[in-house]
């Protein structure tokens, strides 16, 4: 990677924000913060979550209005908060979560977003698409551009978000979190992409969370702690990567306390989990599972790698009990389960992080303590008397989520209030409840920032050592290699390759690109 | 709670906001404002037997109300009360007219029953096209409300005609004396019991048991209670079943009640105001059980304002019409800030 030799020192900073603060009530989620960025590099904005990151590229992005101070862009002072003015000065957003409608075709998701729309108020499909053509091939993937948006998978709808951004005309690209959904491919790719935009003279704000990716992009790199600006911006080249870690977490940071986790497991060896020669029905974005044999048992954490889109949210929805089995049996806890209902599953000591946290582990709206206590809603420790106590259920929410060290106000506040790694938290603290034999944890660190991966790692471990067993689906090898005490890798829907520790990064890799076939 | 509180001051003065537009329109057509609104308090509190027509308009939009209200913490909006008080209403009188014989209590407990069947069975159709095809339950649930409006005509103008009626719209025959459990005024110590034990219940259900909880659960993302092994299919249709079961009780209280017999068209709007009585009142038990006795006031103060006044009878429908107006533009508004339904998490 080549870093340009720096504008001139007098050149006129593309953002300059003079000691910026936004509280949320009682929250303080950025204070004086002052910031001048460069034009034509690539700037990282990195810390934990709830550092303020996300706050601080809002009111960059005009939505959200500051407490006090002001973002000049170019030397020209933006209204607070104004949406249209900013993106008039140049400035485009990518959010973390998506924006786009998902009713529309990505060629109408494009469409509405540029800023030199066809000029006629009436379009044809088949021009949209010609427009679009290239655009939506840069988004990786077999994304078509007559799909629905709702039907695209996260990644290539995070793709798609992105493509949508830079497909304007903008001078200052902001990127909320751009890689917390994508693969390492598709991750290179948009790191090519940045730097081809800042040789083209823009200006691009990325919000990272893994140093390594900010190694990869950056030229200067920012890092706020607790909403106030600990560090830069400062050159990539003269910053430690020590140094930036110390300045992420700060000083003396309280050492995460054990966490315990009861399991019913006993000092035997057995299969907790296996699957049979299982197949399924392929969907529309992930060939169906063909022909797989696994199993999970005690003690034992089993890694799955894979480039996704080649099974895993198959494999996951067929051990949930939410996909159907075309043949072959899913036998849990030495029981016959393929046909069996979720819940019955569940009753067996399987439990679940899924995929999506947001809406497949937690309902955003609920409150957290009814979130924390979907498990007890099934019908297995059924009590003579109907009636419950909710006093009983909020206690027993708020014990486990400060086992869990999950950061929360109130119990009734929604789920939606608390940051990403809180949320895992808080989903680990439910599914992690006593009567766990297996535990099936799909991408369980993927969009958390340091100390949330590492919790949510020593857990897991912690767990295979108390005596469960894991099936840990992950797109981060990295994860997969310090955790796994067996590694699967999944190609087009079949296991193609089984590895045990010490794992070959290379041998690993082909797999997954299905060289090995 | 802040949230709570700010909710019911916001909806006192949505309904106060109504009252004054009301007044607006009425002033303006040149009507005495303040005579309105004296023999408003007049047809709905202090005159004779005002009160008690107050509870007896409140009982059914009370009963079809809760059954909105279970709808919604499910996540389904169920506007097909109407139908479904039509249904219950006929099947009670198909029993009472059918068993003339019969001993009474039996006679109205086997009436009651069969109209929570009719009603739930008018509900369960809708739902199930809901969580077996992801079908829009507003539309199929409004759509069956013709249907059931047509079933009664068709008993009253056809089988249960009463050949001896000189009234312009077909009526059935009454039922007997006995097979009542109140007077005409619609009040009695029975169906207070009946309807404030129906409130308790549905109160503990909702917000006393682990089915509650569940409903609102799924309510609130069908997806993620799906991932927790809650068969959410199964939920929907209990929660439809109970929904409509609510309003058909309705209509056995209404014939058993006050109606003794079923007149073509009777109590039309009934259905729908309910679902306004349950947005009044927030979606909660208690709520709905203040807001059905305002509402109540207002059906009886409808009927009594043109004894006093000059007012043409539908210009009190205005301020209820204000109202519903009103609170469906705050509930829109509150409800596109919603996670949206996933419908796939429903239909599979």
């Amino acid at each position: 990677m080549t870093v340009p030799s720096g504008p001139a020192p007098a050149a006129v900073p593309a953002v300059r924000c003079r000691s910026l603060g936004v509280s949320f009530g009682a929250v303080r989620a950025l204070h004086d913060v002052s910031l001048d960025l460069g034009p034509g590099r690539i700037h990282a904005l990195v810390g934990q979550n709830g550092a303020g990151k996300t706050t601080l590229a809002k009111v960059l992005g005009g939505l959200q209005a500051p407490d006090s101070g002001d973002v000049h862009v170019a030397g020209r002072k933006l209204p607070s908060g104004d949406v249209r003015a900013a993106r008039a000065a140049g400035l485009a957003m990518v959010h973390q979560h998506f924006s786009l409608p998902p009713s529309f075709t990505v060629a109408e998701a494009l469409e509405l977003s540029a800023f030199r729309p066809t000029g006629r108020p009436v379009y044809r499909r088949a021009e949209l698409r010609r427009r679009w053509q290239s655009a939506a091939a840069e988004m990786g993937g077999e994304a078509v551009l007559s799909t629905r948006v709702r039907d695209l998978p996260v990644e290539t709808r995070q793709s798609l978000e992105i493509v949508r951004a830079l497909a304007t005309d903008a001078r200052i690209v902001i990127l909320d979190e751009p890689t917390a959904l994508l693969t390492p491919a598709a991750i290179d790719t948009l790191f090519e992409r940045l730097r081809r935009l800042r040789d083209d003279g823009v200006t691009v704000l990325v919000v990272l969370h893994k140093l390594r990716e900010v190694a990869a992009v950056a030229d200067t790199v920012s890092v706020l702690r607790d909403g106030e600006l600990v560090l830069g911006p400062s050159e990539m080249s003269e910053v430690s990567q020590g140094r930036l870690s110390d300045a992420i977490v700060g000083p003396a940071s309280e050492a995460d306390r054990a966490v315990g986790v009861e399991t019913t497991a006993d000092g035997g060896r057995r299969t907790l989990l296996e699957l049979v020669r299982v197949s399924s029905r392929e969907s529309a974005f992930e060939p169906g599972l063909r022909s797989i044999d696994l199993s999970v048992e005690t003690r034992e954490i089993v890694g799955v790698a894979g480039v996704e889109g080649n099974g895993q949210r198959s494999l996951v929805s067929v051990i949930a009990g939410l996909g159907a089995v075309v043949e072959g049996s899913v036998v849990l806890g030495g029981t016959e389960m393929t046909r069996a209902p979720p819940a019955r599953r569940r009753q067996r000591g399987l439990r679940l992080v899924p995929f999506d946290r947001n809406s497949e582990g937690i309902s955003r709206v609920a409150p957290v303590w009814l979130n924390q206590s979907a498990l007890r809603l099934i019908g297995w420790r059924q009590r003579r008397l109907p009636l419950i106590s909710l006093r009983y259920y909020k206690r027993q929410a708020a014990e486990a989520m400060d086992h869990w060290q999950v950061r929360y106000d109130s119990v009734t506040q929604p789920a939606e209030s608390l940051s990403g790694g809180n949320v895992q938290r808080l989903i680990l603290s439910r599914e992690m409840a006593p009567g766990l034999e297996v535990l099936v944890a799909a991408q369980p660190t993927r969009g958390l920032d340091f100390s949330a991966t590492n919790f949510v790692r020593r857990s897991l471990r912690r767990l295979r050592d108390s005596g469960a067993g894991v099936l840990l689906v992950s797109s981060d090898l990295d994860e997969l290699f310090e955790l796994s005490d067996r590694l699967l890798v999944m190609y087009g829907g079949s296991i193609v390759a089984r590895f045990e520790a010490p794992y070959d990064r290379r041998a690993v890799g082909d797999a997954m690109t299905g060289a090995l076939r | 709670m802040t949230g709570g509180l700010q909710r019911l001051a916001s909806t006192i003065v949505l309904v106060g906001f109504s009252f004054l537009l009301t007044a607006l329109v009425l002033w303006t057509s040149g009507y005495g404002v303040g005579d309105v609104f004296s023999g408003t308090i007049q047809g709905a509190i202090t005159a004779t037997g005002a009160a008690t027509s107050t509870v007896r308009w409140a009982i059914p939009l009370l009963l079809i109300g809760l059954g909105v209200v279970i709808g919604f913490r499910a996540g389904f909006f169920n506007i097909g009360g109407q139908g479904q008080f039509y249904m219950g209403a006929c099947a009670a009188l198909v029993v009472s007219l059918g068993w003339r014989g019969g001993p009474a209590t039996l006679v109205i407990l086997c009436g009651t029953a069969a109209a929570i069947i009719a009603g739930s069975a008018w509900s369960l159709l809708p739902g199930y096209l809901r969580v077996r095809f992801g079908t829009d339950e507003v539309l199929t649930t409004l759509m069956m409300n013709f249907i059931g409006a047509l079933v009664l005509q068709y008993l009253t103008a056809g089988p249960m005609r009463n050949p001896s009626g000189t009234g312009q719209t077909a009526a059935s025959e009454r039922i007997p004396e006995a097979f009542r459990i109140t007077d005409s005024s619609g009040v009695s110590a029975t169906v207070l019991l009946l309807v404030g034990g129906v409130a308790v219940l549905v109160w503990l259900l909702l917000e006393r048991t682990r089915f509650g909880l569940t409903m609102t659960l799924v309510g609130r993302n069908p997806t993620m209670a799906r991932w927790q092994g809650i068969d959410v299919r199964r939920v929907g249709l209990v929660t439809f079943g109970l929904s409509g079961a609510l309003a058909g009780l309705a209509g056995a209280v209404e014939l058993h009640g006050p109606g003794a017999r079923l007149v073509t068209g009777f109590s039309p709007e009934v259905g729908f105001t309910a679902v306004v009585v349950a947005l009044v009142g927030l979606l909660s038990v208690w709520g709905t059980v203040v807001a059905a006795i305002f509402f109540g006031g207002l059906q009886s103060a409808i009927l009594f304002l043109p004894i006093v006044t000059d007012l043409p009878p539908p210009a009190l429908v205005l301020l209820h019409g204000m109202v519903a107006f009103l609170v469906t533009v705050k509930f829109r508004s509150a409800r596109r800030r919603r996670a949206p339904l996933v419908p796939e998490a429903l239909a599979d």
